[in-house]
């Protein structure tokens, strides 16, 4: 069945319609619920959306819907969604106000992240202070918890990846390098 | 040794990383080959939209063409949109490389209608269409479509032609390009498994298939061709590659070819834009060992679709020429390329001339991103018009000329 031929037809909208964060808003109520208020996480399993650049949302809510990246919360929820829907949400939670992070990083692990940041060559995509730009997500105040488990999943080749480059990235790292990362990653403000 | 004594001054935290280390890993593979006085580049690869953007959200009023020429947005709404091939009864085949899907996109009284013809595809990047046929070249294989065009709401099973092209599975360049040659064979890419690594034998060539499936290598030492077409004058393969990464903002060009006999040899991993060697894989090779290219295209431009045109509504000046999409560039401090360029040949296919066709992508040489589209394949309609994909966007343009 895999390479099945779409019978349905699905028929794509003949002018895309512009990605409207109004719109997003008005879906965007479910999200709140794990994501928190304005997409700012207070689980530290869960990410934090709120100021994510938009094509790094529509991406992620694309993979969970095509099935590339897989969650057992969020694949259900992004099934149903039209291109124009993730387009609309991406551009809602882009929009919104970062919270200072409620995590504290240890005094070691805020000298050696940096450092580590560089080697593993985050900041060549994520940006010099890891704030996300274009498909890179914003790493500076994500949840500690998460960003561990992505970085982990990334390295054992068990977290989607749009292109590979994420799992490159993420091969030579140890436990103990995750762990820096994520407690730098998480107490970064900005 | 060092390292376990940098352990021990530096207490019992650093002790724990040193003893779960994994032996050194090689960097990632767009990485590769980048000179350590680079290690702070902040120069990234740019990703397509993969939900699409809507025409409406973006800057297309700043594409420029020619006087006389006119371009408009023609489709929307198939987002990674890239290489197009027209079908006997004017549908519009378009596949992808980052998605798995191709579309047909037909004419509806004056309106577009553009729907997901065929889903699971392995980036279905290679389209020919030829006599009903269509032809798909997806990373491992290429398949045939039959009738397709009168079954576009239920289109047939594929038939394979030819299997088991990728079996390495490299991270690299493994998207195919296919073009069908005046023998009647399919002519496609199998890039180099990586920025600048040895290839193994069918890897950074132009190879063919006939229809039975009996495979031929065309040319070597090709790093990338993601565009590839026939000479309507001299029937000759023409077609465009992509240089290394990390040799600077000016070296290397990306290039055009032409394949004047079967067994040439470009140069990759050794030699490249025919005249420079490589500084790792080039220390004990020469460039005169061989064969150049027509032009260079600029650095990093990354040039994707080329056509010949051959159509009727062009003005005459335009018959023959070759045109170019470039898609990039990303490997370089200032941007430059995102444009369809123009080739005017002359009688004996030496390039006279060589500029843009089509601009207005590039917003600013120095901005992250640098562009607001990425134009990927060039195609003639059946009418002389030519259509310009946009993976950025899922976006056709058209370009039309009217005295």
């Amino acid at each position: 069945m895999r390479f099945a031929a779409c019978a349905a037809a699905l028929v794509l909208a003949g002018a895309a319609a512009a990605a409207d964060p109004k719109a997003g808003e008005a879906k965007a109520a479910v999200c709140a619920a794990c994501h928190g208020e304005g997409g700012n996480s207070t689980n530290p399993a869960v990410p934090s959306i709120a100021a994510q650049p938009a094509q790094f949302l529509s991406t992620a809510l694309y993979m969970f819907r095509a099935g590339s990246r897989q969650d057992p919360q969020m694949s259900p929820m992004a099934k149903p969604l039209s291109n124009t829907e993730m387009n609309d949400l991406a551009a809602y939670f882009a929009a919104q106000k970062p919270a200072p992070p409620a995590h504290k990083t240890s005094a070691e692990n805020a000298k050696q992240g940096p450092e580590l940041a560089r080697k593993f060559h985050c900041t060549q995509c994520h940006g010099p202070q890891l704030l996300g730009q274009q498909q890179m997500p914003r790493l500076a105040g994500q949840q500690y918890d998460y960003l561990r488990a992505q970085l982990r999943g990334f390295r054992d080749g068990k977290r989607g990846d749009l292109d590979g480059k994420m799992s490159e990235s993420a091969q030579g790292l140890s436990d103990t390098d995750i762990n820096v990362l994520a407690d730098y990653m998480a107490g970064l403000g900005g | 040794m060092r390292a376990a004594l940098a352990a021990a001054v530096l207490g019992a935290f650093t002790v724990a990383q040193a003893q779960d280390k994994p032996a050194a890993s090689p960097p990632p593979s767009w990485q590769q080959g980048k000179p350590t006085g680079m290690s702070e580049s902040t120069l990234h690869p740019f990703a397509i939209e993969m939900t699409g953007k809507a025409a409406k959200d973006l800057p297309v009023d700043k594409l420029k063409v020619p006087a006389g020429f006119k371009v408009e947005v023609w489709a929307e709404g198939m987002p990674g949109a890239r290489t197009m091939a027209q079908g006997d009864k004017g549908t519009v085949f378009v596949g992808t490389r980052q998605l798995t899907e191709v579309y047909a996109v037909t004419d509806k009284g004056g309106k577009r209608e553009a729907k997901v013809l065929l889903k699971g595809l392995d980036a279905p990047n290679g389209l020919v269409f030829s006599k009903g046929t269509l032809f798909v070249a997806e990373r491992g294989r290429i398949t045939r479509y039959d009738g397709i065009e009168n079954n576009l709401d239920n289109p047939p099973q594929p038939q394979v032609i030819v299997d088991n092209l990728d079996p390495n599975k490299q991270p690299g360049h493994f998207w195919k390009f296919l073009a069908l040659g005046p023998d009647g064979k399919l002519y496609f890419n199998i890039g180099a498994p990586g920025n600048i690594v040895m290839p193994t034998y069918m890897e950074a060539s132009v190879m063919r298939v006939d229809m039975k499936g009996m495979l031929e290598t065309v040319a070597q030492g090709v790093r990338n061709s993601v565009g590839m077409d026939f000479n309507p004058k001299t029937k000759e393969l023409w077609f465009t590659n992509h240089g290394r990464d990390w040799l600077g903002d000016n070296s290397p060009n990306d290039t055009l070819h032409r394949v004047s006999h079967k067994g040439m040899n470009f140069g990759y991993p050794y030699c490249h834009q025919g005249d420079t060697p490589d500084p790792e894989f080039g220390k004990h090779r020469s460039c005169k060992e061989f064969d150049k290219p027509v032009l260079k295209l600029g650095a990093h431009v990354a040039p994707i679709g080329m056509r010949f045109y051959s159509g009727k509504m062009f003005p005459a000046e335009y018959q023959n020429n070759i045109f170019i999409a470039l898609r990039g560039s990303w490997n370089r401090t200032e941007k430059q390329g995102y444009n369809v360029m123009r080739v005017v040949l002359d009688d004996s296919g030496k390039v006279k001339k060589y500029e843009p066709f089509l601009t207005g992508f590039l917003l600013d040489a120095k901005a992250d991103p640098p562009m607001w589209g990425r134009p990927n394949d060039v195609m003639v309609m059946k009418d002389g018009s030519m259509l310009v994909s946009d993976d950025q966007n899922g976006i056709i343009y058209r370009i039309t000329y009217a005295k």
